[in-house]
């Protein structure tokens, strides 16, 4: 049985063909492999959620998942949510905006998190908006201004759509 | 600039200077730190608490293909000290004689993986002399316990001022005790009523984010270079340098971001393995450890409290002795100055005739305690202000008079010798408990509904603290700030950066933090007791307006004009109504190479004999808090419905991020109340890992938060500001437990207030 399994992927819309030992979880390959450090292993559980990236649009722990699993998947990670020009994600705006993160440990998964919640929903109410967050861990913030933020990058997202 | 008349950069809710970085996920942290040839470091931990190491086999593992070194007690020599600590040197870098705790460090390997290195450990073979236990603060102190130190470690005790003394291991199993005394014990005597209450108070675990983590290399055999997420560089290269018997010149100590720390992060943690086996491999060698071993690395203190408080029947209080046990751990780690500050902070900021406190270090099988968001502060915001409130109750006194009758005014010494108090502590109260909604549920009581308020205490900035900075600014304007405040997420760098700004009449994205290595950084004794902007802020202060004056003299001499006939302003000399470009005079002046001027600025706390802790405090930290809960009698659940958390920042520099340091601070102590623990069966942790040990999450929040910034504006720091970041996670837990004996009139007096424990007491009392 070989250790390695041949993999093709898009990561940050970019094709990628891989050879990813077994073992490695899916965070490994997007920090080692492809050198995409934004991604944080904090945990290692699944449980805090600072390794959340996109595997197809769905938001999933990082760490927890196999390289192989995103054999055929578009990866998104928060290197891949400014555009051309380096223009931030409305997202990444507010957070920013708001100092919507200290350490900066969780700020990732939660900018990945909130993206994620804005596809679905672009509308959330406050009550949704702390479901989806209580999904990751800050231990800095009191997650109040995260809060704010993604209210913020809701609005600021549909304020952008009516012009 | 005027400053009286107006703040350009100072005050303003701008973006931090790490913002673009943290949400871009560009932000360098040590680790994503990789070099050339790196290898990999794991260590194996003891399974068992307390027992002698009879002997250690790794021949096997140092035979496991990929595997490049493997450190046990016999790869330590002479040429290295083979412990190291703060007052103590009692822990080892890996096990000598005996492991203290599950846990303990046996061994590390160096391998080209992790995987590979985790492999090697399980191949390594130890033979244990199992000793009996010591599990808690009670065990340690019985007779005929077992002793985790059969003699004492190396150690010493700093110099203390009026009042103030200490003794390194004053009985078994206690490392250190701190005393305090002031006034006579014979005014207990003259006291209408002496109550006599204990309290206990459960350990959390920091839970950063960041693992702790470093990168280390040897250069030309003989020095040292290792990245590190640490809070403390020039601490943690001198005891490095004492360890490796090396220069501190050797040595170069990388600070890049820190993911959080919480206080964790002083001194060493991961950075002597790393280098160890560095040396033994000629490789980098990084070392991070997972976040369950961060659970075995450091923790909060649990502890004891017993408080004896004389007052008079009018509500006048006369004297407090106290006696304070902390659970320590296995190693000393911090604990002898977390004792000082307990025993120095457990009055709290009330007015006493005497006061005497002993505070003791006490040793268990169980993960070291170390520095913790409050530092010790916590320990005794808990008991002083719960026990404030029986106090009040048995007087039949409302428990906010009852505080504004004893709080110290605005100015008045804490204790004889010390500095004045820096805020006003009745405006804060006054504050929150209006918030709250104090005296109107206090005359309508809801069913099942509590308000109770606390007032979180601690002395800020820390004592023996020396800092320096230095400002440069390169002839086209360009400003490059030194210093060795890490920013660890708090916004030191933007604060301090806003302050070199604010002076220099530059917008703040001319300033640049520059990298933190202690090669070129200008010493700083640590990134810990809310110090950035009270301690280091004075010394950017004093650089940047170093820096301006040389700017102005320089521009007078060009001009013919007096300094003080000038302004500077974004790289011009303002002259009247001319506004006249720096760089070309600079150019001209310097025959077109150009020039950089330079400045430094340090501040040091005054040496003063009669302070008690050798220097006066450099700043009161205070945490005012205020809850309403509601309990349900059947589960004992509490539900906070409002929460309110005030600091003092003195001056917000930036008010979103004093907003986040006051709410983190805020939700972190609302964990402590309610859930958050680390449970101990005997001397086993049951819950180190992310999922069975409960952090609050988004869904914890209560259903209203407020938090409130004050600017009184009497801080030691640049423009009044003065420290936070502590002070908000301190008053939550009395504040819930005062709220839930208004709800009930039970009082527990242990943490966390879980269900299972407030359904006890509320059965117990009924």
């Amino acid at each position: 049985m070989s250790d390695t399994v041949s993999i093709t992927c898009t990561v940050n819309g970019e094709p990628v063909a891989a050879e990813v030992p077994t073992s490695a979880t899916l965070a490994d390959f997007i920090r080692e492999a492809r050198g995409l450090t934004g991604t944080k292993i904090a945990c290692g559980h699944a449980v805090c959620g600072a390794c959340t990236v996109h595997l197809d649009s769905i938001p999933v722990s990082s760490c927890s998942a196999y390289a192989f699993e995103a054999d055929g998947a578009e990866i998104r990670t928060v290197e891949g949510l400014e555009d051309a020009d380096g223009e931030l994600d409305p997202v990444q705006a507010a957070f920013a905006d708001l100092s919507a993160f200290q350490c900066g440990y969780c700020t990732s998964g939660m900018i990945m998190l909130t993206r994620a919640l804005l596809d679905r929903d672009p509308n959330p109410s406050g009550e949704t908006i702390r479901k989806w967050l209580s999904s990751n861990i800050c231990r800095c913030t009191g997650y109040e201004l995260i809060a704010e933020a993604v209210a913020k990058a809701a609005e600021a997202a549909n304020a952008e759509t009516k012009r | 600039m005027n400053e009286s008349t107006r703040l350009d950069v100072v005050g303003r809710p701008a973006r931090r200077k790490d913002a673009g970085e943290k949400v871009r996920g560009k932000a360098g942290y040590t680790t994503d730190i990789s070099l050339p040839g790196m290898l990999h470091a794991k260590v194996l931990r003891s399974a068992i608490a307390h027992a002698r190491l009879a002997g250690i086999d790794a021949s096997a593992a140092r035979e496991l293909p990929g595997v490049h070194a493997v450190l046990t007690r016999d790869e330590i020599g002479d040429d290295i000290a083979p412990t190291y600590g703060y007052f103590i040197k009692d822990q080892p870098i890996v096990a000598l004689d005996k492991v203290r705790y599950e846990g303990d460090t046996v061994a590390a390997v160096a391998a080209e993986t992790e995987a590979i290195a985790d492999a090697a450990l399980r191949l390594i073979e130890v033979e244990y002399e199992e000793l009996p236990p010591v599990a808690s603060i009670e065990d340690a102190l019985s007779d005929g316990a077992a002793e985790l130190f059969e003699e004492a470690p190396m150690g010493i005790v700093p110099a203390y001022g009026a009042g103030a003394s200490a003794e390194l291991r004053p009985r078994s199993n206690v490392c250190y005790r701190f005393n305090y005394e002031t006034g006579s014990p014979d005014v207990f005597e003259t006291c209408d009523h002496v109550f006599e209450d204990t309290f206990h108070f459960s350990r959390m675990q920091h839970f950063h984010l960041e693992p702790f983590a470093a990168v280390a290399q040897w250069l030309d055999g003989d020095r040292i270079q290792v990245s590190t997420s640490c809070q403390n560089p020039f601490a943690l290269r001198k005891e490095l340098g004492r360890v490796f018997k090396l220069p501190e010149n050797n040595i170069s100590v990388r600070v890049p971001f820190v993911g959080g720390g919480f206080g964790s992060k002083n001194n060493c943690k991961a950075e002597p393995i790393a280098i160890l086996l560095a040396r033994m491999t000629g490789r980098p060698v990084r070392f991070a450890l997972t976040h369950d071993e961060n659970f075995l690395t450091n923790t909060q203190h649990a502890a004891i409290l017993k408080l004896k408080t004389g007052v008079m029947k009018d509500g006048t209080l006369v004297a407090r002795d106290s006696e304070i046990f902390l659970d320590s751990g296995a190693y000393s780690d911090a604990s002898p100055l977390v004792a000082e500050k307990a025993g120095y902070r457990i009055p709290g900021p009330y007015r006493y005739r005497h006061i005497r406190t002993s505070c003791y270090c006490v040793m268990t099988n169980t993960a070291p305690a170390g520095p913790f968001r409050g530092f010790g502060g916590t320990q005794t915001s808990w008991a002083c202000e719960s026990q404030m409130d029986m106090i009040a109750g048995r007087l039949g006194i409302d428990p906010l008079e009852f505080r504004m009758k004893n709080l110290i005014d605005l100015g008045e010494p804490f204790v004889p010798g010390e500095s004045g108090m820096d805020s006003d502590l009745r405006e804060g109260l006054e504050l929150v408990a209006r918030e709250i909604g104090y005296r109107e549920r206090k005359r309508n009581p809801l069913p099942n509904r509590g308000v109770g308020l606390a007032l979180g205490f601690k002395d800020g900035g820390g004592v023996n603290k020396p800092a320096q900075a230095r400002v440069k600014v390169s002839t086209f304007g360009d400003i490059f700030l030194h210093c060795g405040t890490v920013e660890i997420g708090q916004g030191a760098h933007s604060a301090l950066a806003a302050v070199v700004a604010e002076i220099l009449g530059a917008p703040a994205g001319r300033v640049r933090y520059m990298p933190i290595n202690t090669d070129h950084t200008p010493f700083d004794q640590g990134t810990n007791a809310s110090s950035a902007i009270s301690v280091m802020g004075q010394a950017v202060e004093r650089a940047a307006r170093s820096l301006r004056a040389q700017v102005l003299d320089f521009a007078a001499d060009r001009l013919g004009a007096e300094p003080q006939d000038l302004d500077l302003e974004d790289w011009h000399i303002r002259k009247g109504n001319e506004a006249l470009p720096l760089a070309p005079m600079i150019m001209g002046y310097f025959g077109g190479t150009g020039w950089e001027f330079t400045a430094d600025g340090f501040h040091k706390a005054e040496t003063d004999h009669a302070a008690p802790l050798e220097t006066q405090c450099v700043f009161w930290e205070l945490g005012w808090g205020a809850a309403d809960i509601e309990v349900d009698p059947d589960t004992g659940l509490i539900t906070v419905h409002k929460l309110v958390v005030s600091g003092d920042a003195g001056q917000a520099i930036n008010p979103l991020v004093c907003r986040g340091q006051d709410e983190g601070a805020a939700v972190m102590g609302l964990g402590q109340a309610l859930f958050e623990e680390m449970v101990y069966d005997g001397t086993r942790l049951m819950n180190g890992d992310a999922l069975a040990y409960r952090v609050p999450m988004a869904q914890d929040l209560p259903q209203e938060f407020v938090s409130i910034t004050q600017e009184q504006g009497h801080g030691p720091g640049p423009f009044g500001a003065k420290g936070m970041g502590e002070g908000g996670m301190l008053p939550v837990a009395p504040a819930i437990a005062n709220a839930l004996f208004d709800a009930t009139g039970v009082r527990v007096a242990a943490l966390p207030l879980s269900p299972p424990r407030v359904k006890a007491a509320l059965e117990k009392n009924s």
